[in-house]
């Protein structure tokens, strides 16, 4: 259990595992685990303006 | 438990049969009309046809019932409530007449003094979120105004947390659908009239301000338009911080006040296109959907909420209150989520 960092909502990400990416129940942003013991997530990185280009 | 409606011919009355009949600790005994006696129920609303045989009766020859919904027009009920009061168990009123402590306010909002001002003292206003544990034991809630139960839903756990400045007045913009305007509103839902139209029809005075006030403690300046949509409020409401804030802070707030609650859900979501509450995906159901952004540039809040009139802004609520003030679980008749798309 840990906390989105958009929101403070507790997101349980205990089953996943690093690099996951999953949304946060109450803001819905994308949110990236990045270790499982003990838990941390970060914001998932976006699609830049230039994608593609 | 035995029911009755008084008035049940109007859109409202209609939204309390479609609740009444199918909840599984009620049974509804009677539905009054006095324009419509004698005839089926289903004359006035189609979408009950094999739900029930019930036939309109005239007000005079309904019998005591253990609850009695009265959703008849505004400065009708507060004539008549010593009457259905006298009958016996709770009365749950959806109209105006009995929302307001102050009885002068009466003459200014609704253009009459009250004749019974003692009842303003007796009566609950009965929005369960605000006032659940006075509506335990009642018998005579007072149910809130549409838009009104959306804008004091959104406003105030934000006033009552002390971020917004009350020193100067929150603006509230609220958009309606027809339906709020009840089945015999005139020649301004006809058609022709409303089709296309958004209409400023209550630029400032609008009667449920008065609501608002009494329940949030802050001062308001309430516009409201008509548009284009049968059912639905959404209201916007836009106030000034005693000083700067965060999201995580407003999304503290509004998960203290709520976060129990079962008909009141937190809507701020990063992406996709129902990012914040929108009324139509709330049609037929008892939600109320609360947003939120924050306007650093001029230190505002806007806060929006969205409902369906008919139900969490009337019949939902209603059947909400009772649900507490009888003891039976709250969501009981109430689980429809709505549809989409609509």
């Amino acid at each position: 259990m840990t906390e989105c960092p958009a929101c403070d909502a507790h997101v349980e990400c205990a089953a996943m595992v690093a690099g996951e990416i999953f949304p946060c129940t109450d803001c819905g942003t994308e949110l990236e685990v990045v270790t499982t013991l003990p838990t941390a997530v970060q914001l998932a990185p976006k699609e830049a303006e230039d994608w593609g280009e | 438990m035995r029911a009755s409606v008084v008035g049940g011919s109007g859109y409202v009355g209609g939204e309390l049969l479609r609740l009444l009949l199918r909840h599984p600790r009620i049974e509804l005994e009677q539905v009054s009309s006095d324009s419509m006696a004698g005839k089926a129920v289903t004359r006035a609303h189609p979408n009950l046809r094999r739900t029930t045989d019930l036939r309109f009766v005239p007000h005079g020859e309904l019998k005591p019932a253990e609850v009695t919904f009265v959703a008849v027009p505004h400065r009708e009920s507060m004539h008549r409530m010593p009457e259905w009061l006298a009958r016996g168990g709770i009365v749950v009123d959806l109209s105006a007449d009995h929302r307001l402590k102050d009885p002068s306010l009466y003459p200014q909002y609704y253009g009459v003094a009250h004749p019974h001002p003692e009842l303003l003292v007796r009566s609950v206003y009965g929005l369960p979120e605000l006032h659940r544990e006075e509506i335990r034991g009642s018998s005579l809630i007072s149910n809130p105004g549409c838009i009104a139960a959306a804008t004091i839903l959104a406003l105030r756990p934000l006033v009552a947390s002390g971020l917004v400045d009350t020193d100067r007045p929150v603006v509230v913009d609220a958009k309606s659908g027809s339906s709020a305007g009840g089945s015999d509103s005139g020649p301004a839902s006809s058609h022709p009239e409303r089709s296309g139209s958004m209409r400023l029809y209550a630029p400032a005075g609008h009667r449920h301000t008065a609501e608002i006030e009494q329940e949030t403690g802050a001062k308001i300046g309430m516009s409201a338009h008509a548009v284009e949509a049968v059912r639905g409020v959404l209201s916007t409401s836009h106030a000034f911080l005693r000083a700067p804030v965060d999201e995580k802070e407003i999304w503290r707030v509004y998960r203290a006040a709520y976060g129990s609650e079962p008909f009141v859900r937190i809507v701020h979501e990063a992406d996709g296109i129902h990012r914040e509450p929108e009324p139509k995906v709330l049609s037929g159901s008892n939600y109320c959907d609360i947003g939120f952004a924050l306007d650093v540039h001029t230190g505002r809040i806007i806060a929006t909420s969205a409902i369906d009139n008919l139900m969490k802004g009337a019949a939902g609520n209603a059947l909400q209150a009772l649900n507490v003030a009888a003891g039976f679980p709250e969501t009981m008749g109430l689980e429809f989520p709505g549809l989409h798309p609509i």
